[in-house]
């Protein structure tokens, strides 16, 4: 499959690249640039003032975004209006198709050079589209994490879950001892969150055959888990309200969120918000389908991509390519914007140490990386946010409602609702 | 009001030419921009990846008929005329009841209440509605904890059966101050032997301000209104705040909250361009309507 | 579009108001004039309270239990990057501050022009503001949004300024104003002294028009400082942001940031003090009478 949409695209994107490299990439480097940089990654302006001071000519100014979906349609507005983007800009990656089909990323292929061995593959796939172009340097990733309150579990006696199921008698037990307690919640508001379960299950949503676009939302694998969150909504042992809410937030602090499926940058967000329950914290893989064949799923990561809208394609690409491969910027990303860096030197470079929040768990980063490498391959499709914002408004719908069958029936709604957008686009769409 | 015809004629125009040239710049450029994005499309080629492969061409009709066919339109029509048909009588009825109460002078704390319930016309939309949403929120509302402490379990205020009223309170709260001021200045400017024949007769309070003082202001009423009712059908900001805090605000509960979505998470302009187009039309008809309804009655014709 | 209505902003001593004697006090009224000052102070009382709670309190205790850490959350905000905060304030207030002054301005004279001139296409230009007052900002937007970037002036404070200055309502409300305040004689007057068109204007109209002028350059003020949606679309740079977006991006960080209550709760309510301080301050103009030409006629 993932050949299949390489040969395509390599194909159909040759003559963007062919007329991208013709661009004054050879200028020299002695003319002074200024360059912005959308990002909404905290304290990204400190991370580039160790560019900005070695680099007098090149000077980067951060333009901090309120994060990945408003700096999308920022960019996107902008690009149709043809002035107003930014050079460079942090893309997650399932908008980089997105930006592709708009033209608002440059392919810097060309600029770049050779960087594929720095990446792990799932992250390189993201930002070339398994083509020869490169849309983008991958920033940092994503892979899903398990977090828990250890000393609940156990107090309450509740083993650490290896599989779905014993995730689910692990939410059943934590209820019943306190009714108040659960084990985690259904979010109607984070699709990404949900695609990276559907991820982790074999489900890739989108795909290319020959010129048509596939969509796969309601497949087989997807439906395996709408259901079982369904049933475990119904039976009411897991909570029902959106995360990143004032409520969620005092349920993190009052310990009534007892776990939390997150990624790998979820550290920052727990202390951020529950800065007191510090140190009660551990974190583990994801529960797995099978147990014999570990699996992982994705949830946020982004690239640094450089705008189609650019003056200076040569001098933002050399600034996208320090940031994520230089030893130093690696460690200030780390450290200071507080992202998993996607390099795969990351975890000699910068991440020696458990992140504070998570101190005593000395390993934290082993399963980090060992999490990230079981993730599973995932092709995101041009119409990623037509699917997303149909997520919010089915899954929403089907988690007020606490019907299992309804988990399903949502599926099936965003899937009409993505295939209906790309065919009335114009797009072929197979099957 | 008649003018001097000795005056300069081109005057009038210089006055006019700043609004003119601004209104032509920011209102009608963009209106007309808007509809003719409402009649554009894109068309994709292939698999729509890289420079050509999107070209904008004429659509015709067809994002009207998009919009109008959109199975979530017709219920966020319905949904605005049911949160309207809440918002104003309630936001209206409590401005008048209480200018009237500051109006009558019956009491000694007519200058604290007047600023306090004026005050919510200060706060932004957006940061009233985060206000509001803490105190929603079942785990972290007071209202919450104090009716829960006297034993009665408050229902949850974003769920399917009350969002619609914890949205309409968030605007009822935001705008009744302001309608009080209006209502209040007008009561205010009524002279007052209009009513106090009556009160001599012995009329109460209450008969002078319904037979006398409500009449009068009636035209003010009449704009409370209209203008109520405009920012009715433009409810975009509380929904939009609160959707993230729920399961029961979708993108597209409000016909604007549809335009925005459109526009920014689908990035088809084209589509927001025809729901904004019809929603302008359908807004300038309903207030037209409803001043020739009430105009020839209400008002006096002011040329 | 035929029917004219006529919202006034009354005179601060308009010769129509009364004098009130004192009478005798109603438990009634007081009772449910505080009730409905209640229902409008609680929001505000929450936001006052919460914004003394540190992080962890905010979640932890109960709401109305006050804390000590006003000071320290206001210095956290302040230090958020560079006190980009401040900024944003000072941004909220030039926006609102010029904006609303030259909105002001313009209104005034071209409410002056519709309501004192004859002349051709007069019909048709209020019929155009009437039509103006009804259109929601939300749309207009984008579309004004790819036309400025046209232009190149998106991520500019004029982006923001240039659109605030039309104000359809501004000028509804001048042209009553001016109708109901400056008398054709006086007019007459001052061009019988040989002034001219515009020094008429300056030197009698707006003078005559100055408490009513005010109340438009409050709403205007208010509209602007309260307005999300332009700037939000327009600026990219948030040092050019004003409050309201800026706070709102604390708030939404995206998924794999925490949202920063404690300062979005402090920033609100430093936030609503400026108005609050107008309010109190200016508070005789708040008189806005929407019915009192009709009543007059």
């Amino acid at each position: 499959m993932k050949k299949v949409f390489a040969g395509v695209l390599a194909a159909a994107l040759l003559m963007t690249t062919a007329a991208c490299s013709e661009d004054k990439s050879s200028e020299s480097t002695n003319e002074k640039v200024a360059l912005t940089y959308w990002s909404w990654a905290p304290n990204m302006d400190k991370v580039v003032e160790g560019w900005n001071a070695t680099h007098p000519n090149i000077q980067v100014t951060v333009n901090k975004q309120d994060g990945g979906d408003p700096a999308v349609a920022k960019l996107l507005t902008a690009i149709k209006a043809g002035s107003g983007a930014p050079d460079v800009m942090q893309a997650e990656y399932q908008k980089i198709p997105t930006l592709v089909a708009a033209d608002a990323v440059a392919d810097i292929a060309k600029e770049a050079g050779d960087l594929k061995a720095k990446f792990p593959e799932s992250a390189w796939n993201a930002v070339t589209l398994g083509s020869e172009a490169v849309y983008g340097v991958p920033q940092d990733s994503g892979p899903m994490m398990f977090f828990y309150r250890a000393d609940i579990f156990e107090k309450a006696g509740v083993q650490v879950p290896k599989t779905w199921s014993e995730y689910a008698e692990a939410a059943r037990k934590i209820h019943k001892a306190n009714p108040k307690q659960y084990l985690g919640t259904f979010s109607s508001n984070d699709p990404g969150w949900f695609a990276g379960l559907a991820q982790q299950a074999g489900a890739s949503w989108w795909g290319v055959q020959g010129e048509s676009w596939t969509v796969a939302v309601n497949d087989a694998a997807t439906k395996k888990v709408a259901d079982y969150w369904g049933g475990l909504v119904q039976e009411g042992v897991i909570n029902n309200k959106p995360m990143y809410t004032p409520e969620w937030n005092a349920a993190l602090n009052d310990g009534t969120q007892v776990g939390w499926l997150g990624a790998v940058w979820g550290p920052g967000v727990l202390e951020g918000n529950a800065a007191s329950t510090k140190g009660k914290w551990k974190t583990t893989l994801l529960p797995n389908w099978d147990a014999a064949a570990p699996a992982n799923g994705n949830w946020g990561g982004s690239a640094t991509s450089v705008t189609s809208q650019t003056k200076h394609k040569a001098q933002a690409a050399e600034f996208v390519k320090w940031l994520n491969t230089d030893p130093a910027a690696i460690k200030a990303l780390a450290g200071t914007a507080n992202v998993y860096p996607a390099a795969n030197d990351a975890t000699s470079v910068a991440l020696t140490e458990p992140p504070a929040f998570f101190g005593d768990q000395k390993d934290f980063y082993t399963i980090a990386a060992e999490a990230g490498k079981i993730t599973k391959p995932f092709t995101y499709g041009p119409n990623v946010n037509v699917a997303y914002s149909a997520y919010n408004d089915a899954f929403g719908k089907a988690a007020e409602g606490r019907k299992a069958a309804a988990f399903g029936a949502a599926l099936d709604t965003i899937q009409q609702a993505t295939v209906g957008d790309l065919k009335n686009a114009g797009f072929t769409v197979a099957g | 009001m008649a003018s001097t015809s000795r005056r300069r004629a081109g005057a009038p125009y210089l006055f006019l030419t700043p609004a003119l040239v601004l209104f032509a710049a920011f209102l009608a450029a963009p209106i007309g921009y808007a509809v003719y994005l409402s009649l554009r499309r894109v068309r994709v080629s292939g698999l729509g990846l890289g420079k050509g492969a999107r070209t904008e061409v004429w659509a015709g009709l067809t994002n009207y008929a998009r919009s109008l066919t959109d199975p979530e339109f017709v219920p966020s029509v319905l949904r605005v005329g049911a949160y309207g048909l809440i918002v104003v009588p309630v936001m209206l009825g409590l401005a008048l009841v209480l200018a009237l109460l500051l109006d009558a002078g019956r009491t000694r704390v007519g200058t604290f209440t007047r600023t306090a319930i004026f005050l919510p016309y200060a706060v932004p939309a957006v940061i009233a509605s985060l206000l509001w949403g803490f105190l929603y929120l079942p785990r972290v509302s007071p209202i919450v904890d104090v009716l829960g402490g006297v034993g009665i379990t408050a229902p949850d205020a974003l769920s399917s059966s009350w969002v619609l009223y914890a949205v309409a309170n968030i605007a009822i709260w935001g705008g009744t101050g302001f309608n009080m001021i209006v209502l209040y200045t007008a009561l205010r400017a009524i002279p007052t032997d209009l009513f106090e024949a009556a009160r001599i007769d012995g009329a109460s309070d209450i008969q002078i301000a319904l037979r006398i003082k409500v009449p009068v202001i009636g035209p003010s009423l009449v704009m409370t209104f209209l203008f109520s009712l405009i920012a009715t059908l433009q409810v975009f900001a509380e929904p939009m705040t609160l959707r993230p805090l729920s399961n029961t605000i979708s993108t597209t509960w409000t016909p604007l909250m549809k335009v925005y979505r459109d526009a920014f998470v689908r990035n088809d302009i084209y589509a927001a361009a025809a729901t904004s187009v019809i929603i302008a039309a359908a807004t300038f008809v309903l207030s037209y309507g409803f001043l020739k309804l009430v105009g020839s009655r209400a008002f006096s014709q002011e040329n | 579009m035929a029917v004219t209505t006529v919202p006034v902003a009354a005179p601060p001593a308009a010769p129509a108001e009364r004098e009130r004697p004192r009478r005798r006090t109603s438990p009634t009224a007081t009772v449910l004039l505080l009730l409905g000052a209640a229902y409008c102070l609680l929001p505000v009382l929450w936001v006052v309270i919460a914004s003394t709670k540190s992080a962890s309190e905010l979640f932890n205790t109960f709401t109305f239990t006050p804390s000590v850490h006003l000071f320290d959350n206001i210095a956290f905000l302040s230090d958020y990057r560079d006190g980009l905060y401040w900024r944003w304030m000072v941004n909220s207030g030039i926006f609102a501050g010029v904006g609303a002054a030259a909105s002001t301005l313009v209104s005034a004279m071209a409410g002056f022009a519709l309501a004192k001139y004859d002349f051709r296409g007069k019909a048709l230009a209020f019929n155009l503001v009437l039509a103006g007052v009804l259109v929601p900002s939300v749309i207009l937007a984008v579309p004004q949004y790819l036309l400025l970037a046209k232009v190149g002036m998106t991520n500019t404070y004029w982006s923001v300024l240039l659109p605030s200055m039309i104000s359809p309502y501004g000028i509804y409300l001048c042209r009553i104003f001016a109708a109901a305040t400056v008398p054709n004689e006086v007019l007459e007057a001052a061009r019988m002294d040989g002034a001219g068109d515009w020094r008429a204007f300056v030197r009698v109209a707006l003078p005559m028009m100055r408490s009513g002028l005010v109340t438009v350059f409050l709403f205007q003020f208010v509209a602007i400082w309260n307005n999300y949606m332009l700037p939000f679309i327009m600026l990219g740079d948030d040092r050019l942001f004003p409050v309201t977006v800026g706070l709102s991006g604390l708030l939404n960080q995206g998924a794999t940031q925490p949202a920063m209550y404690t300062s979005v709760v402090t920033g609100a309510l430093l936030s609503i003090v400026p108005l609050v301080v107008l309010f109190l301050t200016l508070q005789r103009y708040w008189r806005v009478d929407l019915g009192a030409g009709a009543v007059k006629a």
